[in-house]
């Protein structure tokens, strides 16, 4: 029998190092979920990824210049984002243009490092995130979002909702669609960018797109689905952190683990304990399950 | 009686290579009811898109109370000054009250009675993906009365009484009819479009006048 190698919580939230990294962890919760709602909600989860290739061709380009790698991968990410915005009229030409912009980016990250001769380690290192390492920039930038992320949501929702739900319905409400969407887009992509410190670029979706789609499940509108996905980020995120200290594993991998058993958990739970009246018969193949 | 005139000069719309709408000259005058009918696929609909701005591959000219839709600010002008009732309405990727759908319209007040008086009030704090064809139909009415309410001077209705049953077609006409704006109405009820003044029938892309 194997015994876990387990270490003293109460010890271990006295050094520094954790506390910056749960510190960061808990402002990254309030403001990532809002942003994974709206990945969700445009239905541009391709974005997510292409994001992740472009933020370590901003890192790489950072290793290259001498320039710090996270704030050129946050410049790279929000330039794609912004670049990206007239694509997203419809989600197929999006998806498209989005394979060719991850494709190009880490082939360009990759040329870029073989070229300058930098150590690729280094860049490859922010692939798995090195959260005890969160330094004061870092936690500027996740604070910046924690604060900006909600703001906006809240003063813009019925725009959003209106967006999420139909474009077109949004552009006859008075909805200015376009600045709307560029706007989103560059916020999902800073955000992207801006978390790969905390659990590297592959597993941002705990901090992001899996709290929202736990939540989509059980809000009926967009700002009921804001809040839970919160909730669920700020509560996935703690357990998570502390389940990873105690056991002494990698942050990133336990963090995507817990928040995707939420997301499962919450999912069988069956839907009509959740919607408060049933929906008329003609609804029984409700869309809100995918 | 209220109402702004449209007026549409030699309008073409495209589906990629496919002409939908060709060479369309039509002239409404304000407060005038116009019916559109005609075959399924016969560019009836994407008229309708084309007035709203919501069509992209779109020539000619197409003026709302005179003025055209050169920039932003127009064309957020054009869509205030259009209520919309879109065809089959289908719920959308994401949720929405039914309440937040007919606040949506710029009149929160009026929509909401309007829903009432269509049978649907009940329905606010529902999402719109959980309501019938008919239910959701009636709220995009009730919507677009509110935008009548808000400033409107034409509805633009595509379809708005094909999911309804026969009472509430009636209804739906009713309510339609007692609006003061310019109607233009797509439509294969033949009860709605005797009630218009005038009737067009669009085939291939054409339209064309029908004798009464």
């Amino acid at each position: 029998m194997t015994v876990l190698a387990t270490a003293d919580l109460g010890l271990m939230l006295q050094l520094v190092p954790v506390q910056r990294a749960g510190f960061a962890l808990l402002l990254a919760s309030v403001g990532l979920p809002i942003v994974g709602v709206v990945i969700v909600g445009l239905d541009i989860m391709p974005v997510r990824f292409a994001m992740m290739h472009v933020a370590l061709l901003g890192i790489a380009v950072g290793l290259l210049t001498g320039l710090d790698p996270m704030l050129c991968a946050l410049v790279a990410c929000a330039l794609a984002g912004a670049g990206v915005a007239p694509l997203a009229r419809t989600p197929a030409g999006l998806s498209g243009a989005m394979g060719l912009l991850m494709s190009m980016a880490i082939a360009a990250a990759l040329l870029v490092l073989s070229v300058s001769g930098v150590n690729a380690s280094g860049a490859f290192a922010l692939l798995w995130g090195s959260i005890l390492s969160v330094g004061s920039a870092d936690i500027v930038v996740v604070g910046v979002l924690a604060v900006v992320v909600p703001a906006l949501f809240w003063w813009r929702r019925r725009d959003l909702a209106l967006l999420l739900y139909d474009r077109e319905l949004a552009q006859c409400s008075g909805v200015r669609v376009g600045p709307l969407t560029v706007v989103l887009l560059v916020l999902v992509a800073v955000a992207v960018a801006g978390a790969i410190k905390l659990t590297g670029a592959l597993l941002v979706d705990a901090l992001t797109l899996l709290p929202a789609l736990a939540a989509r499940r059980l809000g009926k509108r967009l700002t009921t689905i804001a809040l839970w996905a919160v909730a669920i980020g700020v509560a996935v995120n703690v357990t998570g952190f502390l389940i990873a200290l105690w056991l002494d594993w990698p942050p990133g991998p336990v963090l995507v683990l817990t928040a995707g058993a939420v997301v499962l958990a919450v999912h069988l739970i069956p839907e009509r304990s959740i919607t408060s009246c049933p929906p008329p018969a003609s609804a029984a193949a409700s869309p809100s399950s995918h | 009686m209220g109402g702004l005139d449209v007026h549409m000069r030699g309008v073409t719309c495209g589906h990629g290579r496919v002409v939908a709408v060709d060479g369309v000259d039509l002239e409404v005058a304000a407060g005038e009811r116009v019916a559109l009918t005609g075959t399924n696929g016969s560019g009836k609909s994407t008229l309708l898109r084309a007035v709203l701005g919501l069509h992209r591959q779109t020539a000619g000219t197409v003026l709302v109370g005179g003025r055209g839709t050169a920039s932003a600010a127009d064309r957020v002008w054009r869509r205030r000054a259009c209520a919309w009732v879109p065809q089959k309405p289908a719920a959308g990727r994401f949720p929405l009250l039914a309440g937040e759908l007919l606040d949506s319209g710029g009149a929160p007040v009026q929509a909401a009675e309007a829903a009432r008086a269509l049978g649907v009030g009940a329905l606010r704090r529902q999402p719109l993906g959980t309501l019938s064809g008919g239910q959701l139909q009636r709220m995009y009415l009730a919507r677009a009365i509110g935008c009548v309410a808000a400033g409107a001077g034409v509805l633009l209705a595509d379809e708005p009484t094909a999911a309804l049953d026969f009472a509430g077609q009636e209804e739906a006409a009713e309510a339609l009819m007692a609006l003061p704006v310019t109607l233009v109405v797509v439509t294969h009820d033949r009860a709605l479009a005797e009630r218009c003044d005038r009737v067009l029938d669009m085939a291939a892309g054409r339209l064309r006048e029908v004798a009464r």
